[in-house]
């Protein structure tokens, strides 16, 4: 510290001038600030603490260059708040924290996201997208995959019937188009899973084959809480000479960990569908909990999220293929189910509501 | 399925708690629903299961899986002195108290019946308690006996009061055209021919394998008994069941399969519980009537294809322990085993659900995932996939969010918009459960104008809304994209400046759509009944093979319709809708594929442009596409050639007489090898000013 005298005043003067000048920021500047003019530790503070200390006939003389200093630095400190306000605010100045002009973006339907998703990891395991009609012929959806007329399966799922046939609309010049296997009294229906179109793929398509099957699906349920007369699904099929229930597993592996976390495990609860034998529900580890138990998972550290199954050998004879050479798996995944799980959902009508302040929340 | 752990244990010795024992059915695909603690050691498990496996609705079925989960004996039904689960088969002959005579065998292959003579006041205690258990209320003991051996074995039987049926006699046959039958639930049904029927010389007297009549209900003075134990053909049961629309315990197992071999076992059981529980003994012989019998189904089961199915090579000794206690009695073969699929076990058809039994037993958990090789490179998508996704990306960036509204509505909702499809009215579903639910769309229009509103009627002014998806006609399914809007085009800012939706907003959205599939579209003046008129057209295809069809449908929805959506009748509602698939078809074959980024690009040009602007007045009712064609003809003769036309102004107004309006076009010339010269584009422009003077009386300002 320079002892207070005259000369001292006019040092610390040219100095703190000194060191404004070379501030990058107002942050900097007030920080030099204090330590000139502060309270505690600054050169005031201590010329300040020199007079209390001073033998008493200094007092006087020590507390008027004190003083001198004081308010000369708070003058300086007050011109160059004023030319720093002027040097960043000149004339005609925006005022940069009023909100800008943000271009419009949409949002995807939360369906979509988890669709896209979906498709995108199946992709890349080697799985291709198709697509089928939603009207479908009772062949299709019921018979070809093993549930002949009066088939107890065909309640399990209830179906909506259309009161008469349409036309083929814009599947009509789609090679996979129904084909009139079904006989004249079929009946059409809107699809209660998206299987029908594995089987319009096997028609048209030998082995190897690996696809994913996405679309609205629809089953004779009311509007509640958890049901709804219409959903969505990811079905996938793999058929080749050697497909095994652990290459199933494995695949079912590989999308839980993509989709839901990079710890997931898959079980296979043994279950029953027409189309395959065996077959399993698909449960994953709860990710949410990471299987100590929580709401989601109902405390059982396990969430169920679709259906599985090696393809059963009288689909394979439906479509023609040689039911000992080739063996495949089958899998349906609901989306809503997905999108439920993943971003806590409570209500599968939110859905369908297509409530901007719900569709805002997810992703572009 | 209600399964009474104690009971189950008559069947097996497990020690393993009810907890642990659910697990493990669980596990081999039986879903516990519940488990309740019963008394003081004993538990009720609740466990659902699949339509497949009828046998496991019993505990004897039950206690088959919990053997062989745990590799412990079962105890199987039996007329040995001692046996745990006794039998009392009385002798097979000829009944001299009642005829039986089956005149339909293809619906009921087995019928087996026994005379007994009863006393049916209460059920002992431990029949009661266990019914009771299982959620079963007791009637009387002879209804009780039957319900016990249900629960236990698995198959449904019914007594008759003897006294009451007439002849006495027992027909199984078709029930007549119009036949009436009060059964036991007090309600008069109606059958028909297609339904089989228990009669007696007169009448029905039950509905075979659904419910019984009240005619012939046993009562507390009934004396004598018929003992009904029958297999009858699972389709017809499940048909007369759901016509009915009466579902009962004996229906949900017929129409699933039942054992042929059961009705003996089942009326050995019931005379040997009602001897013990003091209920009445069998008076003469049981008559069977099972004139084709049939043989349990041999399978065999290969070693190698069981590995490969599941992936996972399985112990011998596993599959032999495992096939041993599910009773298919295995016996090793060069190659694997040959087994016999016990008549229970109507699911086991064929050497996959072998696979299944031993894979369920073996364990799922125990197989380690592996990843298949990818045989080939993936092949394209659909290309609905990526045309749906570059729609999507396009609606989004012109600030709309996607939708998904139903692809069935009420008929009313839908009647206003009808005319958005051609021609062709609503399809209606034959089933539907509610009228909200009745037909479906033809149109996404009426989804997404009631999507708007309800974002209304939640305070949210501006909404712009789109969906891609299925419209349904009579001339089949199609795609369509749609859009709805309504409140300002742009968020409002601090700046000023808000506009609302309007017209050209949307059409912009649909040509943008339409720059976006390289198909070129019209839009022409139409009238529709939803749309306000002069606010309303029509999309056409502009060129190519399908020129001139209609497309879509762009305009203002009319305040008659947005009243009876629930949206205030002084908004503005703009919509649109494209046939997608109709757009696609427009591009004709041969088209470059839009979705991928192969496009030849054109040198830029290496000539300056020259701009010109151009104000005339014309006819306010010439529309302003007519008046283009004219400008770009006029300019295809002229010396400098005529690359750009854009309107940039149209005014009404001070100047302008009356039923006529100025429009200001600019015009941009440009020569790929010249740079133009002043009298070139002076020429070009006098040419094009002369004709649009000649063909629309236009004057120059």
């Amino acid at each position: 510290m320079t002892p207070p005298d005259a000369a001292a005043v006019h040092t610390e003067m040219a100095a703190f001038d000194a060191e404004l000048a070379r501030a990058e920021s107002p942050r900097d500047a007030q920080s030099i600030r204090d330590r000139y003019l502060g309270r505690k530790h600054s050169v005031v503070a201590s010329w300040m603490q020199a007079v209390a200390s001073a033998a008493p006939d200094e007092k006087r003389a020590i507390g008027r260059l004190a003083n001198e200093l004081k308010h000369a630095l708070e003058g300086r400190w007050a011109r160059f708040l004023e030319a720093a306000e002027q040097a960043t605010r000149p004339a005609g100045a925006l005022d940069a924290t009023l909100p800008g002009r943000m271009p419009p973006l949409g949002h995807r339907h939360p369906l979509t996201v988890v669709r896209d998703r979906m498709e995108e990891i199946f992709t890349r395991m080697g799985f291709t997208i198709v697509e089928g009609p939603e009207a479908e012929d009772e062949w299709h959806c019921f018979d070809a995959l093993n549930m002949p007329p009066e088939h107890p399966a065909r309640d399990m799922q209830d179906t909506l019937y259309l009161a008469s046939p349409i036309g083929a609309g814009a599947w009509a010049s789609d090679p996979s188009g129904p084909d009139g296997a079904e006989g004249d009294d079929a009946r059409t229906l809107l699809r209660t899973h998206t299987s029908s179109i594995q089987i319009r793929y096997m028609k048209t398509h030998e082995p190897p084959i690996r696809i994913v099957a996405p679309g609205r699906v629809y089953r004779r349920d009311d509007l509640d809480l958890t049901h709804s007369p219409m959903f969505t699904q990811v079905e996938g099929l793999a058929v080749g000479e050697r497909m095994s229930l652990a290459d199933l597993k494995g695949t079912l592996l590989a999308f839980a960990r993509a989709m839901f976390s990079p710890a997931a495990r898959v079980r296979f609860r043994p279950s029953f569908f027409p189309y395959t034998e065996p077959s399993a529900e698909i449960d994953i580890s709860c990710w949410r909990c990471e299987g100590r138990g929580c709401a989601m998972c109902k405390q059982t550290g396990w969430v169920e999220v679709g259906g599985s199954g090696m393809v059963h050998p009288a689909v394979f004879e439906a479509v023609g293929y040689d039911a000992e050479r080739y063996t495949g798996f089958a899998f349906g995944i609901g989306i809503e189910r997905v999108a439920i799980l993943r971003y806590q959902i409570d209500d599968i009508r939110l859905f369908f509501e297509n409530d901007v302040r719900f569709l805002e929340q997810f992703p572009y | 399925m209600r399964l009474l752990v104690s009971w189950l244990r008559d069947f097996v010795d497990v020690t393993a708690s009810p907890r642990e024992m659910a697990g493990r059915l669980e596990l081999c695909g039986f879903e516990v629903a519940s488990i309740e603690a019963h008394g003081g050691q004993d538990a009720v498990i609740d466990l659902e299961v699949t339509a497949n496996r009828p046998d496991c609705l019993s505990v004897i079925g039950l206690a088959r899986e919990v053997a062989t989960a745990y590799d412990l004996p079962l105890a199987l039904p039996s007329a040995e002195p001692g046996a745990r689960i006794a039998l009392n088969p009385a002798p097979v002959g000829e009944s001299s108290r009642v005829t039986v005579t089956v005149e339909d065998d293809e619906l009921c292959p087995r019928y087996a019946a026994v005379v007994a003579e009863v006393r049916n006041d209460r059920s002992p205690s431990w029949i009661a308690e266990r019914l009771d258990a299982v959620g079963i209320r007791p009637i009387s003991a002879i209804v009780d006996l039957t319900n016990y051996v249900l629960i236990e074995l698995g198959h449904p039987t019914h007594a008759f009061d003897l006294a009451r049926l007439g002849g006495p006699e027992i027909r199984v046959r078709r029930a007549r055209a119009g036949e009436m039958v009060t059964t036991l639930d007090g309600i008069e049904r109606r059958l028909d021919p297609d339904m089989l029927v228990i009669a007696d010389r007169d009448r029905a007297q039950a509905v075979a394998g659904v419910m019984g009549a009240r005619a012939s209900e046993v009562s507390s003075a009934t004396r004598t008994v018929v003992f009904e134990s029958a297999c009858f053909k699972p389709a017809s049961v499940r048909r007369t069941s759901k016509r009915l629309g009466l579902k009962t315990e004996a229906s949900a197992r017929f129409e699933r399969g039942a054992d042929i071999n059961a009705p003996l076992l089942a009326l050995a059981r019931i005379v040997a519980l009602m001897e013990q529980a003091g209920i009445g003994q069998p008076l003469g012989p049981l008559v069977d009537r099972y004139p084709s019998p049939r043989q349990p189904l041999p399978l065999h089961l290969r070693r190698q294809r069981l590995a490969q199915l599941l992936g996972a090579p399985v112990d011998d000794a596993v599959v032999e322990r495992v096939l041993s206690r599910l009773g298919l009695m295995p016996a090793a073969s060069a190659d694997g085993w040959d087994v016999v699929a016990p008549t229970c076990r109507v699911d086991l058809l064929r050497e996959v659900d072998l696979i299944e039994e031993v894979g369920r037993h073996y364990g799922f958990d125990r197989i380690e995932p592996t990843f298949p090789v990818v045989p080939a490179p993936v092949p394209p998508p659909d290309v609905r996939v990526p045309r749906d996704r570059l729609l999507r990306r396009i609606l989004t960036a012109a600030g709309l969010s996607e939708a998904v509204t139903f692809s069935f509505l009420e008929t009313d909702a839908a009647q206003a918009f009808v005319a958005a499809a051609e021609g062709d009215g609503l399809v209606a579903i034959a089933n539907p459960l509610s009228a909200k639910f009745e037909a479906l769309r033809s149109s996404l229009l009426p989804g997404l104008v009631d999507a708007v509103a309800h974002n209304r009627r939640h305070g949210r002014r501006d909404v712009g809304l789109f969906e891609i998806g299925a419209r349904f006609t009579a001339g089949g399914e199609t795609r369509g994209v749609a859009v709805a809007w309504t409140g300002a085009a742009a968020p409002e800012h601090w700046s000023g400046g808000s506009r609302e939706v309007d017209f050209f907003d949307v059409k912009g959205v649909v040509e943008r759509l339409s720059g976006a599939l390289d198909v070129p579209l019209r839009f022409e003046a139409v009238r529709k009944p939803f749309l306000t008129p002069g606010r309303a057209a029509s999309v056409l295809v502009a060129e190519g093979p399908l020129k001139g069809a209609v497309a879509g449908v762009l305009g203002q929805v009319v305040p008659a319709v947005l009243d009876a959506r629930g949206l205030p009748r002084q908004d503005a509602v703009l919509v649109a809708e494209l046939d997608l698939d109709r757009v696609w078809q427009a591009r004709g074959p041969g088209a470059p594929d839009v979705l991928d980024d192969a496009v030849a690009t054109r040198p830029l040009p290496r000539h300056p442009f020259v701009v010109r602007d151009l104000s005339i007045v014309v006819a306010d009712a010439l529309p302003a596409e007519v008046i283009r064609g004219t400008i770009q003809a006029a300019g295809r003769g002229g010396p400098a050639p005529l690359v750009a036309i854009s309107v940039f102004d149209r005014y009404h107004g001070k100047g302008v007489p009356d039923g006529r309006v100025s429009l200001s076009v600019r015009l941009t010339f440009q020569a790929p090898d010249r740079t133009l010269t002043d009298a070139d584009v002076q020429e070009s422009v006098d040419a094009i000013v002369a004709t649009v003077v000649r063909e629309h009386g236009a004057v120059q300002r």
